[in-house]
This record gives structure tokens, sequence and C-alpha cells, in this order.
């Protein structure tokens, strides 16, 4: 099933003295439980391409279509709201809101969409135990590694069921074990959650574990090749 | 959980907080002992004003208003007195002659006003019988014969107040454990005696050192002092024919009340010994002073008595007193005036505490946006934030005021150095400070809605922020 679909998406920049093409015709499809990386050199465009997929920032041109919903049709307090439904985030520096716990960090998402209180217990649970943090969660991003934090973050994203879930280099911060350990736990997520992962990253554990790869150069598509 | 977010974001950073927390505790205790005290003066003024002086309601003939002649007096007075005994309202009321008279005595002379009054009946009108000083002889008596009572103002006008050492005084003094070398100083001024307070302080200036005044100068004028009691006062009044008459009264006790301008022209004899002087057959009533069980009724008697008899006139205490009226009904300008600078000046602590939350907050802001968090969750957190911070001091303020207020209230604050001044106005020298309910409601309001204005400008600055922008600060 189509969860995502990019038509002939172009991201235009209009500077003083030069105008940057960051994103250009770029025509893309995700499929439901893809787990796809977006790689490229340093100002290729991915992580414009994916401030463009997540709703943060609106395409010069194209169009980008999520579970049916033109994005460019939405109004700014429309797109929150479709970004809390929709889209989960997971951002290079973790983001975590510091004076929460790991479990209030999971369920605040679902707090703001008004889940029940022992179906968002339930769900918080059962994520901080899949991410490994099932002792934590009573701990303060303060008082967890970045691996650690990431993994929160992970879980955050996926609390609320989202159709796909957008993560800008997620293991840019993180030592080899930590990546490699927050990499699995997504794979498996992906599995058994059916849901839709796409990573920009330059890390090639990432891109190794990646089903789908997607390189960008120049703000175009140059190759998209999927794994057996 | 959006409350919880924003108390907690409170205390993140704590010294900060504190500031700003402290700053609002320190400016609600100033604002509450600000009017708490205003708010003691006025009830004092107001309750002087009507228990010594002018009651709720008096009622006089028209044209003494205007010119206080001696045959001036209450018209259809019987008709009077029977609605006034009819009123449900009523607590008491009494009957005064009221002329202006000259008092001499050897030494000196004053203009004053004579009341003729009965001295029983007047006590459950006014309070000058509990205002009678110490060592200052007593009130009236019904049956003493040309007595006069008269203020510590009129006693010293008439130097009937005087400030003698003697021997008896040292040995008290002795018992208070005044240093010896002052005892000794003050056996300069032993047996001379002073007739105003100014030569006596005079002379004290001379023979003390300042310090020794600022420590024992109170205290060794209070022990000096010696009211003339019994002394001899002429009085002297026109008769109905306009023939100035005089006659002797005896000082029997000196009152004081916290409005030396009251106090300086009003002297009160036996209405019957005033009516020998003056001749005829009645006792003359020029005022009718009435006391009721609610000062909010004030108005409504008076619309009761108004048509009893168009030819004299019925005043409230609002029209006999207009400034405490006045500031009684200016106290929630007061409120509003002093709290409201106080607020404003808070206002711009909390704005600039809340805006740098905000500028080292961008990133989380713009992620809390990029996840999907509305701009009107996004207000309401820094409007709770601002709130909680603003009200965490406040109520420790309130509490604080309220303490101090408390004591306060019951010691009393002393202004030593400005007491003449505020009793020439009317005002007690010494204060106590009074907080009402209705204050604490006003002050809630004023700080929550302080803190939510306050809010406002650092929350439109959070929501003007690009969550794609926020999101790539460091």
């Amino acid at each position: 099933m189509k969860v995502l679909e990019l038509k002939n998406v172009n991201k235009i920049y209009n500077s003083t003295e030069v105008k940057v093409h960051a994103v250009n015709d770029v025509t893309l499809q995700f499929e439901e439980a893809e787990f796809a990386a977006i790689v490229g050199p340093s100002g290729s465009g991915k992580t414009t391409l994916l401030n463009l997929i997540g709703g943060l920032d609106m395409p010069t041109s194209g169009e980008i279509i999520i579970g049916g919903t033109n994005l460019s049709r939405l109004k700014s307090s429309q797109l929150i709201d479709f970004r809390l439904n929709n889209i989960g985030f997971v951002f290079q520096s973790y983001n975590l809101i510091p004076v929460l716990t790991a479990k209030e960090n999971v369920e605040f998402i679902m707090t703001l969409q008004k889940w029940p209180r022992e179906e968002r217990d339930e769900r918080t649970y059962e994520l901080l135990k899949a991410v490994g943090l099932g002792e934590r969660i009573n701990s303060r991003p303060s008082k967890l590694s970045g691996g650690q934090q990431q993994r929160v973050a992970v879980a955050r994203a996926l609390a609320s069921r989202p159709k796909f879930v957008l993560a800008d280099e997620p293991t840019a911060n993180l030592d080899s074990k930590a990546a490699t350990t927050l990499l699995e736990i997504m794979e498996k997520l992906n599995h058994d959650e059916k849901i839709t992962f796409i990573f920009s990253t330059h890390d090639p554990r990432v891109v190794k574990m990646a089903h789908r790869v997607i390189t960008l150069e120049d703000g175009k598509v140059v190759s998209d090749e999927r794994k057996e | 959980m959006i409350w919880s977010i924003a108390w907690k974001n409170v205390w993140r950073n704590k010294k900060r907080s504190l500031v700003v927390i402290v700053a609002v505790t320190l400016g609600i205790i100033a604002g509450v002992l600000l009017v708490g005290i205003m708010e003691g003066w006025i009830n004092q003024r107001l309750h002087d004003a009507v228990y010594n002086e002018i009651s709720h309601i008096q009622i006089h003939n028209n044209e003494f208003i205007k010119n206080e002649e001696i045959d001036l007096t209450i018209r259809n007075l019987h008709e009077i007195t029977r609605s006034i005994d009819s009123l449900k309202e009523l607590s008491g009321w009494v009957k005064r002659t009221k002329i202006i008279a000259m008092a001499n005595t050897p030494w000196a002379n004053a203009g004053v006003i004579i009341y003729g009054i009965d001295a029983e009946k007047e006590k459950q009108v006014t309070e000058i019988y509990k205002k009678i000083v110490p060592d200052g002889g007593g009130y009236l008596d019904n049956q003493s014969a040309r007595d006069i009572l008269i203020s510590d103002k009129t006693a010293e006008l008439l130097k009937l107040k005087q400030y003698i050492v003697t021997d008896s005084m040292i040995e008290g003094l002795k018992q208070e454990k005044i240093p010896g070398n002052v005892l000794v100083k003050l056996e300069n001024l032993k047996d001379i005696r002073f007739r105003s307070p100014k030569d006596f302080k005079d002379e004290m200036k001379n023979v003390f050192s300042r310090k020794e005044l600022d420590s024992y100068g109170l205290l060794i004028t209070g022990k000096a002092l010696d009211y003339r009691i019994r002394n001899k006062v002429q009085i002297t009044i026109s008769d109905k024919e306009g023939n100035p008459v005089q006659g002797i009264f005896r000082v029997c006790g000196i009152y004081k009340t916290t409005n030396t301008g009251f106090d300086q022209a009003s002297v009160f004899v036996n209405a019957g010994e005033l009516a020998n002087l003056y001749g005829g057959n009645d006792i003359l009533t020029h005022e009718i002073a009435i006391l009721l069980n609610n000062i909010e009724d004030a108005g409504f008697v008076k619309e009761k008595l108004d048509p009893v008899d168009r030819d004299n006139t019925v005043r409230t205490w609002k029209e006999l007193a207009p400034d405490a009226a006045m500031m009684n009904d200016f106290m929630i300008m007061y409120y509003i005036i002093f709290i409201g600078i106080i607020m404003l000046a808070l206002a711009f602590g909390i704005i600039n505490t809340m805006l740098m939350a905000i500028l080292e907050r961008t990133k989380e802001l713009g992620m809390l946006m990029a996840i999907g968090m509305n701009r009107g969750r996004i207000f309401k957190m820094i409007m709770l934030e601002t709130v909680f911070l603003t009200v965490v001091g406040a109520v420790a303020g309130m509490l604080s005021g309220w303490t101090i207020t408390g004591v306060l209230g019951k010691t009393g604050i002393h202004f030593t150095g400005w007491g003449e001044g505020f009793e020439a106005i009317g005002f007690a020298a010494r204060v106590y400070p009074i907080l009402t309910p209705e204050f604490f409601i006003f002050i809630t309001i004023m700080v929550i809605a302080t803190a939510i204005v306050s809010s406002i400008w650092p929350a439109r600055k959070a929501l003007k922020l690009i969550p794609v922008e926020a999101l790539r600060t460091e």
C-alpha cells in the first residue's frame, strides 16, 4: 500500500545572489513498511527532502501526497495536526523534552492526541521495552546515554502509530555499538509495527541495513535501488 | 501534561526563576504592606471621624449651617426626635447645644466651640469618654457643676499643660533604668515650670546630648507632663440678645483624639450648665447626632428623616467628613494604583526572564512544533509557565505580607517623628495595618492578569518560530 508519493517536487532557495535548487524534480513513492535510506554527499538535498516530506517546509513546485492528502493544500495549523497524526520524527540530536522522563517523552504525542490513559500506558511500556529501556522508564534524558536517548526518540516517533517515521541522521551522534543497537531496534520495529522508516544518512551501516537506498546528487535522484 | 511540562520548565533554571520569584515576593509584600497601612489609616480615620466627631448622621437648622448663631436651633424638634426614635437602624442619638466661644485662662485664650451635652447619653454616640489621657482627670459627670472637658491641644493653647521635673518623677525614672548620668543632668531642670512643650524641649536640648534625647527624651517628656486639672477656665459666649456673657468652669478632664483640628476646637460641658450661662428656661438644641448600627444605612436613613422638616438639614457622614468619605470611596483606586505600579515593574522582569527562556529553548520549541504541538498548546505552555512563575512569588508574598501585616496589625507602626503632622490632618501617629479578604481577591486577580499579560510577548515570540529554522539553531 502506498503511504507517500512525491510528484515532480522542486525546492528552490532564492538568496540575493544565487538561486539554489536544493531539490530538483524528485518523483518517488514509498510503500507501507519500507526501510529506506536517502544518501548523498553534503549539500545534496537530503535534509531538505526530508523536511519537505515531513511538512516542515513547502516545495516550490510539485506535490507531496501522504495517504491521499496533498500537503501543499494544508494551512500551517492543519499541517501541525497532520504531522501529529501521520508522521514520526527522529532527529540527529535526539531532541527529547529534558524535563520529562523517558516514559513521559514517549507518551507525549499520545497525550496530545488524547489517547485514554490505559492505552497510552500500555503502548509506552510496550515501546520502551522494545527499545530495551523497560528498566529506565522514569529516567530523565540527562540520565541517559546518547544511544539510550535516541532509542527513546525512536519510541516516541512510533508511539502514535504514524504512517511513516522520518529519521534525519539518527546515528550521526552515536558510537558504533550504540548505532548498531539502534538500527537493529528500528529494523525490528519496522518489521513488527509495519511502519515505513525513511532515513537521511551518511552512515554506511544504515545503508547496509536499508532495504531501499535512494541516492541524491545536487537535489536530483540519481539512483533508487531496492535490495532483495 | 502541558501543565506538568510548564511547571517543570519553571524549575529548569532554578537560579533565574528564583530571582523573579523573590522579586515578585518582595513586590507583593511591599504592596500588601502599603495597602494594609493605607487601609488601616483610612479605617481609623473613618472610625474616629464617626465615633469621635460626626457620628453617622447630623441634623441642624438650615440657617445654623451657614451662620452658627445661638437662636438658630433645630425646628420641629419634637417631631424629629419621634422619627429618630422610630428608626430600626438606630444605635443611639444625642441632642447638643453648640455655641462659638472664647476660652480664657490667666495665661492665654483660645477660640473654641463649646458643646452642651448630656454626658451619659453622649457615651452612646461618641467615644470621647474613652479618650481621656493618662493623669488627665476624668470624663464629664452629669452631676458635677461647672465642669469642662477640654482637649490636650486646647490645654496646650490655654497653657494648662505644663512640664515640671519633680523629685518623685526622678524617683520614678530610676525604676525605668535610666542611666545615672541622665538623671544627674535632669536635676538641672528640677522644679522649673515650663508652660509649653516647646520651652521644655528647648531646655532639654541644652541639657542633654542628641543621643540621650533620642533614647530618653520621649519618656522624660511624658513623665514631666502635668495637666492643671481643676484649673479655672473662663468661657465667654453671646446670649440670645447678642450680649457677651461669661462663666467660670473648672477643667475636669483632658481628652485627646487623633484629630488635632477637632480637639483644638471642641470643649464639652453639661448642657444644663451652658443653659445657665446663656439664660432662658430651655436647653437649646443646635445639633442632633445619630449613630446607626450599620454605616451603610446612612443614606437610607437620611432619606427617611429629610421630609420631617424642610427647615432642617440632614447630613450623612459622607457630607460631614468628605475627606474620609472620599478616601473610603477611592480605596479601590489606591489599590489599583499601588499594586498596578508594582505589577508593572514586575511585569518587565517577568517578560525579560521568559524571553530569555524562549531564546534558550528555540530548538526545543521547534521540535515540539515539528512533532505536532500546535500553536494553541505552545501559547498555553508559555502562558502557564509565566503564571506559575508569578503565582509562586505572589503566594509567598501574600503569605509573608499577611503574616507581617498581622503582627503589625497588633503592635501598630508608630510614626514617631511625624505624629504631630498626621494628627493635624486627622490621622493617628500609630497605624494598625488591616488586610481585607477583598484585597486578597483583588491582588490574586491582579497577579494572574499581570502574568497573563506578561506571557503574551514571549508566547508570541515562540509562536513566530518556524520549526525548520528553529530546529537548526544550536
